[in-house]
């Protein structure tokens, strides 16, 4: 279960604060302060992600990401950044991270992330081929249908969506950022608790008259689908 | 070498270069041609006499003064003087003793003829001989002769004075320039020691020192405003920043003193709360001045506008629901596309919405619209809530102008500020009007020429 990660951060509390809670969740971490040193390490290819300040001595962190991507070394890389602006988080994204996390965040954030990146990397099938399933529900892909129990739930294109991304993370903590980014593609951040609602509707049409709840809200982070 | 010195210098060499043009356009026309040919007429004369006596002596010369006096026109001038003055020969009267000063060469002079009162303007050539005698032969000329040679006179000291008037005048406009602009310069140096406070003074003549003045103070006036704007804005963070941070610190302090490990834990799930508001302030203000700095333009892209609201209508429909509202999205009926930020804009529309829901759900019905224009095109949220007054609407687009600043609900009043300064990235303007009842809140984004001739 436990994976490799290059961390290239420089700030020292940062990195030692992160380190730990990875190591905690069974992941190795490596360290890099500086960017020249990050984008040497990270040029063998043998981690399974590279969490990345963008703002480095020596090397800032879009240039590592460039050089990296120039060089087809296609690892998950996770940018963390100060710049919290709709245009930097874009800015970074264009330039071939997987995922942009403005600091400062909240560990079970990042780790949600970190587990989402991690995941997306093992299971490099073409997800419309495969049916998913999460205890008694089944979701098909390809013709968007959702049973459970063997009956057909009547869901909403966005709640399809919503529910899909869940499925695709089981057992993994999905942050309501996560869910406006990933099912939505907005970057801002919303003052008012719209996701909270779209989950809620969807927990209704998906646990309503069934005894075990699926999807589950974990405290302090989000949200988790789970047979 | 001082401005002003150089401007006086630059005045007085143009002012005598434009003299020169003038005197010397009087001497031309002065200094015609016919006199011209006098002049080489008695020389040419003169030099036939010399030559005549050169060759035949005294006696050829007696005869070709002789010859002249009978057969010559009766302009011809021609006489013998004595050394010691009086007339050998010739037509010239010599009483009283003429004017003729005894020198040899070319001179325009009065002279009488003999049996003539009037003195009359002559070109002569007087020539020493060598036994003593002068020889004078030459013209009558016309009465130009004189005035011209005064002329001549005249404009080389009109020449001189013209020159210096203009080095005086020079000095007078440099002076004036000089202290124009020095007004100027004051206060760009006041400017310069920060004080902000001076204005150019205007003479009133309307002139282009004064304009120059005037679009200094008007810019003062401008650069003042935004710097006001800024302190204000400051001024007005440091104080919204003051509730949510004292919440927080009350929280983490009732957290840090509570007992109860489940009571302790809310506590701490507050105090986060209260971290993200905080946040989501801090990201809302740079976003704002990202967007008033226009950065974020190269991210734009074509999109469809109407897609964009019927996105953000379908995601606020159950939030809007929730609070005893109904969101209604009147669709396009064909695209709408416009070259602009998708992500900032759906957050400026995001925040009509979220504003729409947080202060006008009581009124029912919240309705979200796309006109497309052919030069425009405008978003509205409008909603039937209590709305805000015509006079109080200024205010609420403010930064932090929250109306009813006793109310502590999550937004922090940059709302409505973001979203005007995500239109001004685009070149539109955010309006509040009455939505009879209710707020109608607007964005007006125009379609640019470029963007018509990129589609």
């Amino acid at each position: 279960m436990g994976r490799k990660i290059l961390l290239i951060e420089d700030d020292r509390e940062t990195a030692s604060y992160l380190t730990k809670g990875l190591n905690q969740e069974g992941h190795s971490v490596e360290q890099a302060t500086n960017g020249q040193d990050g984008l040497f390490r990270a040029t063998d290819g043998s981690f399974d992600l590279i969490i990345l300040d963008r703002m480095l001595p020596v090397l800032d962190g879009l240039s590592v990401l460039k050089a990296l991507r120039a060089a087809r070394i296609d690892t998950p890389v996770l940018i963390l950044s100060a710049l919290a602006s709709v245009g930097d988080r874009i800015e970074g994204l264009e330039c071939g991270s997987d995922d942009y996390l403005v600091k400062p965040f909240s560990f079970a954030e990042l780790l949600a992330r970190v587990n989402a990146l991690l995941r997306r990397r093992e299971s490099r099938v073409d997800p419309s081929e495969h049916r998913l399933s999460v205890g008694d529900l089944e979701i098909d892909p390809l013709s968007r249908t959702v049973r459970r129990g063997g009956k057909k739930l009547d869901l909403k294109p966005r709640e399809y969506l919503l529910l899909e991304y869940f499925a695709r993370n089981e057992g993994r903590v999905v942050t309501r950022t996560m869910l406006l980014e990933q099912v939505w593609d907005y970057h801002f951040d919303p003052g008012t608790n719209v996701i909270d609602v779209h989950v809620s509707r969807l927990r209704r049409k998906l646990d309503e008259g069934f005894e075990k709840p699926l999807l589950h809200t974990v405290r302090g982070a989000g949200y988790m689908l789970a047979a | 070498m001082p401005t002003t010195l150089r401007i006086a210098l630059l005045a007085g060499l143009l002012a005598l270069l434009s003299n020169l043009a003038v005197i010397g356009f009087i001497y031309f026309r002065t200094h015609d041609e016919a006199v011209v040919t006098v002049h080489q007429q008695v020389l040419e004369q003169a030099k036939v006499l010399t030559d005549v006596y050169r060759s035949g002596g005294k006696p050829a010369l007696d005869d070709a003064i002789g010859d002249t006096m009978t057969y010559g026109d009766p302009q011809t001038v021609i006489a013998l003087i004595a050394p010691r003055g009086g007339e050998l020969m010739g037509n010239l009267e010599t009483r009283p003793a003429t004017v003729l000063p005894r020198q040899e060469g070319y001179r325009n002079t009065l002279i009488r003829l003999r049996g003539q009162t009037t003195p009359r303007e002559a070109a002569l050539v007087i020539h020493r001989l060598p036994t003593g005698n002068w020889l004078v032969s030459g013209r009558i000329a016309g009465e130009g002769f004189a005035i011209r040679d005064t002329l001549e006179r005249s404009l080389l000291i009109a020449l001189v004075v013209a020159a210096l008037l203009g080095l005086f005048c020079g000095l007078i406009l440099a002076n004036y320039v000089g202290q124009r602009i020095g007004d100027i310069a004051t206060v760009a140096d006041r400017i310069g020691a920060r004080d902000l406070s001076r204005r150019v003074p205007l003479s009133g003549a309307g002139d282009a020192f004064d304009r120059l003045g005037e679009q200094i103070n008007a810019m003062l006036d401008r650069i003042t405003g935004l710097m006001e704007e800024l302190r204000l804005l400051t001024d007005s963070l440091a104080h919204d920043l003051r509730s949510p941070v004292s919440r927080l610190r009350s929280a983490a302090h009732a957290a840090a003193e509570a007992e109860d490990p489940s009571e302790q834990e809310e506590l701490l799930g507050s105090v986060i709360r209260q971290a993200d508001a905080l946040m989501r302030i801090l990201t809302a203000v740079l976003e704002i001045s990202r967007s008033e700095a226009l950065t974020g333009r190269k991210q734009f892209n074509w999109f469809d506008v109407g897609e964009l609201a019927a996105e953000l209508a379908e995601m606020y429909d159950p939030l809007a629901e929730e609070k005893g509202a109904r969101l209604e999205f009147d669709r396009p009926t064909r695209p709408v596309p416009l070259f602009g930020h998708r992500q900032l804009l759906a957050q400026a529309v995001s925040n009509l919405i979220e504003n729409a829901i947080r202060y006008g759900a009581s009124g029912g019905e919240i309705r979200v619209r796309v006109h497309p224009g052919e030069r425009r095109i405008r978003i509205e949220v409008g909603d039937r809530g209590p709305g805000i007054p015509a006079n109080r609407r200024a205010e609420a687009r403010r930064r932090f102008g929250r109306l009813d600043s006793s109310r502590s609900d999550e937004g922090a009043g940059l709302g409505l500020a973001l979203a005007e300064s995500i239109a001004h990235l685009h070149e539109g303007r955010l309006m509040l009007d009455d939505n009879r009842p209710g707020l109608l809140t607007m964005l007006e984004l125009p379609v640019h020429a470029q963007q018509a001739r990129a589609a």
